[in-house]
């Protein structure tokens, strides 16, 4: 993959593994975001994807109705 | 996943085993040729690399690897050098043998060999082993152990 | 002279105050030694003397499930398809271990040693379910019966008649077990393994490392789902058996596998269903507690042993210290006091993050030392530590030995044997378990089933054997 050099880990990993759904949460620029890719079947329809900070070592669930807009945890993908 | 260096050098396929390479940079050796490329994995995805880094040293070799166009010469996991042993290899003993005890560790006689058919009516087997009847030259062993004190309580 | 209607305490036997019932007392220990009186279990009476079972199972899960009751005295008939008998027999690590060819006409392939412990005490004889003949045979041992376990797919029992709905009209006091993979609903053909088990039940997401440590769902190396759901299973019949002693109704039993195994997975899903958390996997360490997990240390205790098995391995020290003064002790032993004056509280300590760092300083410290070394110095701190055992320890163990838990035995069949699992399943002082020999080759008990027991001619029986029916 010649083209995913000048690519941030984060921004190569956007590229090949796409989320299913976009909503307005701030999550989505987070470092720690885990999204549902796309295709994904398991995980209840509601799911944008996973926190991986607020409950460490568990994942917790980011529902797509409660869309989180401010978060003491949130780091910017840098 | 399970991704590959393939290296044009030596045509040797290097595989790069998940459970070691799902998130890892560094270099790996090819294992036949010795040529060093540079990786970057991120989950299980090739971000960076394979880049050939000829002169520098690997951090660490494949497990395994096989040529493919040479009839499939390979070199399993464990080869001084080239690949990476497991961390737990197998046993000295093992030698992939059927290896027929007579004896347990503690010397006394146990069956785990062939025996001969035996039924009686209605293909219905004995089930007790009579060891001096069935395998007497056992038997005749098993006392020498005795005599020679090798047969242990634990 | 005294009134021989009364009693008098003198008269009786035994102590006469309480100071002297204190002096008569034998320390705890000589009195559980007597009470148990291990290696002499076969002078007690067995607790399920009097119940005949039949075991119509493969594999280790539902045979488990009766070889429970043998080993509690049961009578357990395992029926075996003739000539192929239960596929466990062919499963096995070693194929070098051989007990036995399975009939006259495969002189080649025996028995290996993976089916050992699952049959325990049992009798064994072969019956094709197909036939005509053979239905005749089952309803009558199912007659005399107090019930039977099976694993076949759901309904196949029931399309062979011989499931519940029909025994309970031959015998109404019958207790009847299904155990297999789902049962019915969804997935009713689902067949059942113990790493599906695992899978499926969420037990595997939350064993082994977790993944920002490069870790993978991981399943048990033994098959410890099998051996636990027949545990359960055992539970479900004791529990039927009282029921019909109460009522004299017999019970269906229906046992998914992948269902017994959502119980070993704790507080993982009702964490789910109130926070919408998803549990994960924590390694060798403890999401409650903390420190209480395994380290590595630098040194094995074998260094100089060939067999790398041991060389390599023998490194591994389980460390609990999570309350506060031993915590506090554990820091000092590994100098560094400064871990506790960070993490002074459990709550600081059992976050995460913490976590990492402290378990990282532990094996910084122990880099240098033996595990052997590590245990011993942990432990002459007062800190509970140990060494992570492989079969090899635990066959030396003198705890073990002590207790019966490890012990050879001379099988009537494999020989010397070591018999572990019946033994590790609790003392009883008045019936405990015990193990006259682990498994029989296929068919072994025909004539003592079929003509001692049911009363059919040898001749019968021959002729059944020439015609595959047993
Ligand atoms: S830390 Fe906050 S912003 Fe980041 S993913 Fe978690 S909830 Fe979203
Ligand atoms: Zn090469």
């Amino acid at each position: 993959m010649e083209h995913a050099k000048d690519l941030k880990p984060h921004e190569f990993l956007a590229k090949i593994l796409v989320p299913e759904k976009q909503t307005n949460h701030i999550c989505w620029s987070c470092k720690y975001f885990k999204p549902v890719l796309k295709g994904s079947k398991f995980p209840p329809a509601d799911l944008i994807g996973w926190c991986k900070k607020i409950h460490w070592p568990f994942y917790w669930c980011v529902s797509e109705y409660d869309v989180v807009k401010s978060c003491y945890a949130y780091e910017k993908l840098e | 996943m399970c991704d590959i260096i393939w290296c044009k050098k030596c045509n040797t396929v290097n595989y790069l085993d998940p459970y070691c390479f799902w998130n890892w940079e560094g270099k790996v050796n090819c294992a036949e040729c010795g040529e060093v490329y540079y990786i970057h994995m991120i989950q299980g995805h090739m971000y960076k690399g394979p880049e050939p880094r000829p002169g520098e040293k690997p951090d660490i070799h494949p497990l395994y690897a096989d040529k493919p166009y040479d009839g499939y010469t390979n070199y399993p996991p464990g080869v001084e050098g080239k690949t990476r042993p497991y961390n737990c290899t197998p046993r000295h003993i093992y030698l992939g043998r059927a290896d027929q005890r007579k004896f347990s560790i503690r010397n006394r006689p146990m069956r785990a060999w062939p025996q001969p058919p035996s039924a009686g009516i209605a293909g219905s087997q004995g089930f007790y082993w009579d060891i001096k009847k069935l395998s007497p030259e056992v038997w005749e062993e098993y006392m020498e152990k005795i005599k020679k004190g090798e047969v242990r309580d634990w | 002279m005294a009134d021989p209607r009364e009693v008098r305490l003198e008269d009786l036997p035994g102590p006469k105050s309480r100071e002297e019932l204190e002096d008569m007392k034998a320390p705890y220990e000589e009195y559980c030694r007597k009470l148990f009186d291990v290696g002499n279990e076969f002078v007690k009476p067995m607790a399920l003397e009097g119940v005949r079972w039949l075991s119509c199972t493969m594999y280790i899960f539902t045979p488990h499930a009766v070889a429970n009751l043998g080993e509690l005295g049961a009578e357990v008939i395992k029926i075996e398809f003739p000539r192929v008998a239960d596929p466990m027999r062919h499963t096995s690590p070693f194929n070098e271990c051989y007990f036995y060819p399975l009939h006259d006409t495969r002189p080649k392939s025996g028995t290996g040693i993976g089916v050992l412990n699952a049959n325990v005490n049992e009798y064994y004889i072969s019956l094709d379910y197909h036939r005509k003949e053979a239905q005749e045979v089952l309803y009558k041992l199912v007659k005399m019966s107090d019930g039977l376990t099976e694993c076949y797919r759901p309904g196949t029992f029931d399309r062979w008649k011989q499931s519940y709905r029909y025994l309970q009209e031959i015998n109404p006091r019958f207790i009847y077990v299904w155990g297999g993979g789902f049962g019915y609903g969804p997935k009713a053909f689902g067949g059942s393994y113990d790493i599906l088990g695992q899978a499926h039940a969420g037990l595997a997401s939350i064993t082994g490392f977790h993944e920002d440590f490069g870790g993978h769902p991981v399943k048990h190396s033994n098959w410890c789902i099998d051996w636990y759901s027949g545990t359960q299973i055992t539970i479900a019949i004791l529990a039927a058996l009282y029921w019909r002693r109460k009522t004299g109704l017999g019970t269906m039993i229906e046992f998914s596998q992948v269902q017994a195994a959502t119980r070993c997975c704790g507080y993982t899903v009702p964490l789910y269903g109130r926070f919408g958390i998803v549990r994960q996997r924590w390694g060798n360490w403890d999401t409650q507690l903390c420190v209480h997990g395994i380290i590595i240390c630098g040194k094995s205790d074998y260094p100089d042993e060939k067999n790398p098995q041991l060389r390599n391995e023998a490194r591994y020290v389980m460390v609990s210290a999570f309350n506060d003064p031993d915590f506090k002790e554990l820091c000092s032993v590994i100098k560094r006091n400064d871990l506790y004056e960070k993490y002074k509280t459990h709550k600081e300590r059992v976050r995460a993050e913490a976590q990492v760092e402290i378990y990282r300083e532990l094996e910084k410290w122990a880099a240098d030392k033996s595990r052997s070394e590590v245990v011993r110095i942990l432990t002459e701190a007062g800190l509970l530590a140990a060494p992570v055992k492989n079969d090899k320890e635990v066959y030396e163990s003198e705890h073990f030995r002590q207790r019966g838990t490890v012990r050879w035995m001379d099988d009537p069949m494999l020989g010397d044997v070591i018999a572990q699992s019946t033994y590790s399943t609790g003392l009883f002082s008045e019936t405990p378990r015990r193990k006259f020999w682990d498994f029989r080759p296929v068919g072994a008990d025909n004539i003592k089933i079929y003509h001692e027991l049911l009363g059919y001619p040898i001749s019968t029986i021959q002729e059944w054997y020439e015609k595959g029916i047993i």
